[in-house]
């Protein structure tokens, strides 16, 4: 099979795990006119969108493929030495300020010191990444969307792409929803779900490979399809994040001065801040969606906000998690209401917005991860795989969409070697995964998705934190009393509002958030 | 406090928001998202209407009785996929070549 076929491996998917995988496969020797990366976005990056900061060094290792990647790739916009991390409700904004010398990566007296986040404009990166493996010799292929996977010895036209993903004609609804395939001669679907996968098949013609790398990103069709994942159902939208995003024009001069940013030198590119809140700021939009949308009453939307520093741009959105939007309520009007913020919209204006976007953010979680990422001659990396981790303090995915693809092209070089394309073989893929950081960090944290979807963070918690400390910090000319007796007094105050916040700030709930929050 | 002033009503201008993606629209034959919407009469939650960034979705939302699709304005996130409850969607990307372009991502 492996002289046969047109390539060792064919990578779906040209974002940071599947370029990282096809630089890493360079890197373990295999040649690069071995290697096609096919991409649906035309130039490569159209399709892609991130908050985005990358964080972490995982493009050190990959530097002789993607040389100077820090100063010469135009989508890597300002280091990050400037975090924020706030607390927003309707009225008041709490937002810790941290700004360190040791992420200049030149001084400092915290070890080690480095550069380790950037602020990033995905069009632009993944277009640059691209055109350097093109110069290594990768095959690269834009425009090109892939609608089936190629399966031994299965005739692909049995079944067509829509059939994967169209509602059976006697399809049940919610959980019970059947797929078009699910009616097809059972033969099929069990090789759909266990053959051996030996290639893609786009517009009706077929490239093999010994491997193929399913890079595909967070909206996951052939993952789910091919049951890599079980979940290709409705209701499916738990632990999954919508976000939605603003590019603003500033100019450079204006964010230095705005952000206290340094514009940069022969050795780093400028320096940036970025900031992330949780949001309590809907509390009317969902008052008013109740009314009118009764059957999702009671739904409090789960959000965060996000501003970033670019080169002369700002990305700013929200994060929504779709299981808690109510009736009522458009993602897009979310985004208003938090540029119009009083902490934010000052920080915003004189801007013009360049580009809206969206994009979903598989933060599963360990207990919905899809079920399987190795199958015999296939493997899932990267945001596919729902690799992603937050804790509101740290957003980590495209590093660890980095760490996946490497960690798979060392296996499939080994495999290419060995000629063993089998899961058993690939699964050491999987193996080193569950034993790196990214696995390791997913399980040590595994409470914290439960923390995320806690209502009150998004409810009483940020009210709470800003209210707390306007009252240590303000002086009215009256007797002070200690912090402690301070928090007490604000507990009962807010407890008397409502019925809701009576609960939430209940001793036994507290002691349940703090039992979580601790393992944060 | 005037209603519209208040934090929380803002409403965006969608439209205009997407005026700024570069589109390349496939053919209707071709459409990548296709919607059964005889199925979407007694949806009661609409989750695709609030859930879409892209308003592609309108119905009672904006006084309509009957659901209207359009796949034009879809900015390929794959929201309304995972939204609907009712088994009226099937979903796909857009041809290679066709659909949004972003350029700063």
């Amino acid at each position: 099979m492996s002289d046969e076929a047109d390539f060792d491996v064919i990578i779906i998917g040209c974002g940071m795990a599947g370029m990282a995988c096809a630089a890493q496969l360079l890197k373990e020797g295999i040649e690069g006119d071995r290697i096609l990366v096919v991409d649906r976005g035309e130039p490569i990056g159209a399709k892609n969108l991130s908050g985005g900061i990358l964080w972490g060094r995982e493009l050190d290792e990959l530097d002789d493929i993607f040389p100077n990647w820090e100063m010469d790739n135009p989508g890597i916009e300002r280091y990050i030495n400037h975090k924020k991390i706030g607390f927003l409700s309707s009225e008041d904004a709490f937002i810790m300020e941290g700004k360190f010398a040791s992420w200049d990566g030149i001084g400092g007296t915290e070890e080690p010191s480095m550069r380790t986040g950037w602020s990033v404009l995905r069009a632009k990166t993944d277009s640059w990444f691209a055109e350097k493996l093109e110069e290594a010799g990768v095959f690269i292929m834009p425009g090109i969307k892939i609608d089936q996977l190629h399966i031994d010895g299965l005739d692909h036209t049995s079944y067509s792409a829509r059939d994967l993903t169209s509602p059976a004609e006697d399809s049940g609804r919610g959980q019970n929803q059947k797929w078009r395939i699910d009616n097809a001669d059972p033969e099929i679907v069990n090789a759909i779900r266990e053959g051996k996968i030996c290639g893609i098949v786009q517009d009706g013609e077929v490239m093999t490979s010994n491997v193929v790398v399913i890079a595909e990103g967070s909206n996951s069709i052939l993952t789910r399809s091919y049951a890599f994942d079980t979940m290709l159902h409705a209701q499916s939208r738990h632990g999954i994040i919508l976000g939605v995003k603003e590019v603003i024009h500033l100019g450079e001069d204006v964010i230095n001065s705005r952000f206290g940013c340094f514009s940069g030198d022969d050795e780093r590119p400028p320096s940036g801040m970025a900031m992330e809140a949780a949001l309590a700021i809907y509390d009317d939009m969902a008052e008013k969606a109740w009314e009118e949308y009764p059957v999702t009453a009671g739904q409090i939307p789960r959000a965060g906000g996000w501003l970033y520093t670019n080169r002369d741009t700002l990305s700013i959105g929200v994060v929504i998690q779709l299981d808690s939007l109510p009736s009522g309520i458009h993602t897009y009007d979310m985004l208003e209401a938090y540029k119009n913020h009083p902490a934010i919209a000052p920080l915003i204006s004189g801007g013009e917005t360049v580009e809206y976007g969206a994009h979903l953010v598989p933060e599963y979680g360990l207990d919905r991860m899809p079920n399987r990422l190795v199958r015999d001659g296939a493997v899932v990396i990267g945001d596919a795989a729902g690799l992603v981790y937050s804790n509101g303090a740290v957003i980590q995915g495209q590093n660890y969409s980095i760490h996946s693809g490497k960690l798979a092209a060392k296996v499939i070089a080994k495999s290419i070697e060995s000629g063993d394309f089998s899961k058993k073989a690939l699964g050491q893929y999987k193996k080193d995964l569950d034993a790196s950081y990214v696995m390791r960090d997913l399980k040590r944290f595994k409470t914290t998705a439960k923390f995320l979807a806690d209502d009150a963070n998004y409810t009483w918690v940020p009210k709470f934190m800003g209210k707390m400390f306007n009252r240590v910090v303000r002086e009215i000319g009256e007797e002070k009393i200690t912090v402690e007796k301070q928090a007490l007094r604000l507990r009962k105050e807010m407890r008397r509002k409502d019925k809701k916040t009576k609960k939430g700030l209940g001793l036994l709930n507290l002691i349940r958030l703090g039992l979580m929050g601790r393992k944060l | 406090m005037d209603e519209k002033t208040k934090i929380g009503l803002f409403e965006y201008d969608v439209k205009n928001g997407l005026g700024l993606i570069a589109y390349n629209v496939d053919e209707h034959e071709h459409a990548h998202i296709i919607v059964d919407t005889k199925k979407c009469g007694d949806c009661d939650s609409m989750m695709c209407v609030w859930g879409c960034p892209a308003q592609c979705y309108m119905f009672r939302d904006v006084g309509l009785e009957e659901m209207k699709f359009q796949y034009e304005d879809c900015v390929e996130c794959g929201t309304c996929f995972l939204m609907c409850t009712d088994g009226a969607l099937s979903w796909n990307h857009p041809r290679g070549g066709f659909g949004i372009t972003y350029a700063y991502g």
